[in-house]
C-alpha cells in the first residue's frame, strides 16, 4: 500500500551534510538515537535521554536526533472511491508543510540539546514511522534507540503508543521507552 | 514525589509548561545517582542485558559508573501446594524440599549475577524477590525509586507472547519508570561469506 522509503538525510547541527560521520560510528563511543516528532511527550524523551543517559558522560557519547517526516501521498482517495493522482501543485504545498514542521521539530530539538550543552546530530527520514525509525538505527548504527512512550496519538488509555510498541519488538538495538513525568502538574 | 494510585493505571496526560518547554526546561538533572533496576532471571537475555549494561554505563571508559546505581532482581518463583501435589505424595514434605530447591536456584542465579559484577568491578545490589515476575519487578521499581527499569527480551513473536505472556511487554506498558529492553542481536542471515565493500 504505502512505500516505505526511508531515506535518511543526516545533517550536523547547523554545520551541513555529514553523512560518513554519522554512519561510520567509530569516532563516539555510545551512539543514542533518539526519535523526536511534533508530540510533546517526544521532547521530554529527549530531555530525560540527555539528563539520564547521558549523564555526565557526554564526551562519550553521540546523540543523533530523528525525525521522520510525513509522508506525503501522491494520490488522493476522495469521497467518490476512485483514486485520484492529486494536482502537483497540491503536493508541493503538502511536502512543503511537511517541511516547515520537520524543521520545528529538528530546531526545537537541536535547541534542547543546545541548553544542555549537547552536540547533536540530526538525521530526517521519510515514511512510515514504524519501519523508517527502525531502518534509520540500524543505518545510524545506534547503540540505544530512545523513544517516548506515548506520540501524536495521547490517548489516556493507551498506555504505550503503537510505534514505542513496535520499536520495543523490532527494532534490532536496545531500545529505551521514555514515560511521562508521573502525576498531574499541579 | 506523590504516585498516583495505579490500580488500574489510567496515565494522566501530562500538563507540559508551555514556557518551560520553550526553553527545554523539562526538569532539573537529577540529584544523586541515577537508580537502574535490572531484571535478572537465569537466561542467556539476561546475561546479556547485564554484560550490555555493565559494558555501556559502568566501564572505565564510560565513566566507570559514576552517578549510576545498579540493583539487580531476581524473580523467585513462590512455590505453593498446588505447584507439587500430586497423587500418593505428601504435600508438606513435597513442598519443603521445592521450597529448598527453589531456593538453591535463586542463590545460583543470584551469584552468577554477582560474579558478572565482578569482573566488570561493578559494586551492585542484588535482590531476590518472591513472587511473579512482573509483580515483583513493579515492586522492585517503586521500592528503589528506579529511574530506569532494564529487561532482557525473549524476542518472542506475536503468538508465543499471547501464549506465555512477556514480562518486557508488560513493564513496557506498564511501568512507572522508563523502561530499557535489551536484545541480544540477531545473528545476520548470510553474512559470513560477504567480502566487505570498502
Amino acid at each position: 500500500m504505502e512505500e516505505v522509503t526511508a531515506t535518511v538525510v543526516i545533517e550536523g547541527a547547523g554545520v551541513g551534510p555529514e553523512v560518513a560521520e554519522a554512519t561510520t560510528a567509530e569516532k563516539k563511543g555510545f551512539k543514542v538515537v533518539v526519535a523526536v516528532d511534533d508530540s510533546e511527550i517526544s521532547h521530554y524523551a529527549l530531555s530525560w535521554a540527555i539528563d539520564y543517559v547521558l549523564a555526565n558522560r557526554r564526551e562519550d557519547c553521540q546523540l543523533v536526533v530523528l525525525h521522520v517526516q510525513h509522508f506525503v501521498e501522491t494520490f488522493m482517495y476522495p469521497v467518490a472511491g476512485h483514486a485520484v493522482y492529486a494536482p502537483t501543485l497540491s503536493i508541493d504545498a503538502v511536502r512543503k508543510a511537511h517541511e516547515e514542521n520537520s524543521k520545528r521539530v529538528i530546531s526545537r530539538a537541536v535547541d534542547i540539546c543546545k541548553s544542555k550543552h549537547v552536540d547533536a546530530l540530526t538525521a530526517v527520514a521519510e515514511g512510515d514511522p514504524k519501519d523508517a525509525i527502525c531502518e534509520a538505527a540500524e543505518k545510524l548504527h545506534a547503540d540505544l534507540l530512545v523513544v517516548g512512550s506515548r506520540g501524536l496519538g495521547m490517548i489516556k488509555r493507551a498506555f504505550l503508543g503503537s510505534v514505542s510498541d513496535y520499536l520495543a519488538h523490532h527494532a534490532k538495538c536496545p531500545v529505551l521507552i521514555v514515560k511521562p513525568p508521573k502525576g498531574s502538574h499541579k | 514525589m506523590s504516585t498516583s494510585g495505579s490500580s488500574r493505571g489510567e496515565h494522566i496526560v501530562p500538563e507540559f509548561d508551555a514556557e518551560k518547554v520553550e526553553k527545554g526546561l523539562f526538569h532539573q538533572a537529577k540529584e544523586g545517582k541515577i537508580t537502574m533496576v535490572l531484571a535478572f532471571d537465569d537466561s542467556e537475555h539476561s546475561f546479556y542485558a547485564l554484560e550490555w549494561t555493565l559494558n555501556h554505563f559502568y566501564s572505565p571508559a564510560t565513566g566507570g559508573g559514576m552517578g549510576f546505581q545498579l540493583v539487580i532482581v531476581h524473580a523467585k518463583r513462590a512455590m505453593s501446594a498446588a505447584n507439587v501435589s500430586g497423587p500418593g505424595t505428601s504435600a508438606e514434605e513435597v513442598l519443603q524440599d521445592a521450597e529448598m530447591d527453589q531456593r538453591k536456584l535463586a542463590a545460583k542465579t543470584v551469584e552468577k549475577a554477582r560474579a558478572i559484577c565482578s569482573a566488570h568491578s561493578v559494586e551492585a545490589v542484588v535482590e531476590v524477590m518472591e513472587g511473579d515476575a512482573k509483580h515483583v519487578l513493579m515492586e522492585a521499581v517503586a521500592k528503589h525509586h528506579a529511574d530506569i527499569l532494564i529487561l532482557g527480551s525473549h524476542g518472542y513473536n506475536s503468538v508465543q507472547r499471547a501464549f506465555m505472556g512477556s514480562v518486557s511487554d508488560h513493564m513496557a506498558h506498564h511501568a512507572q519508570c522508563s523502561v530499557m529492553i535489551v536484545k541480544r542481536p540477531k545473528p545476520q542471515k548470510g553474512t559470513k561469506k560477504q567480502t566487505h565493500k570498502a
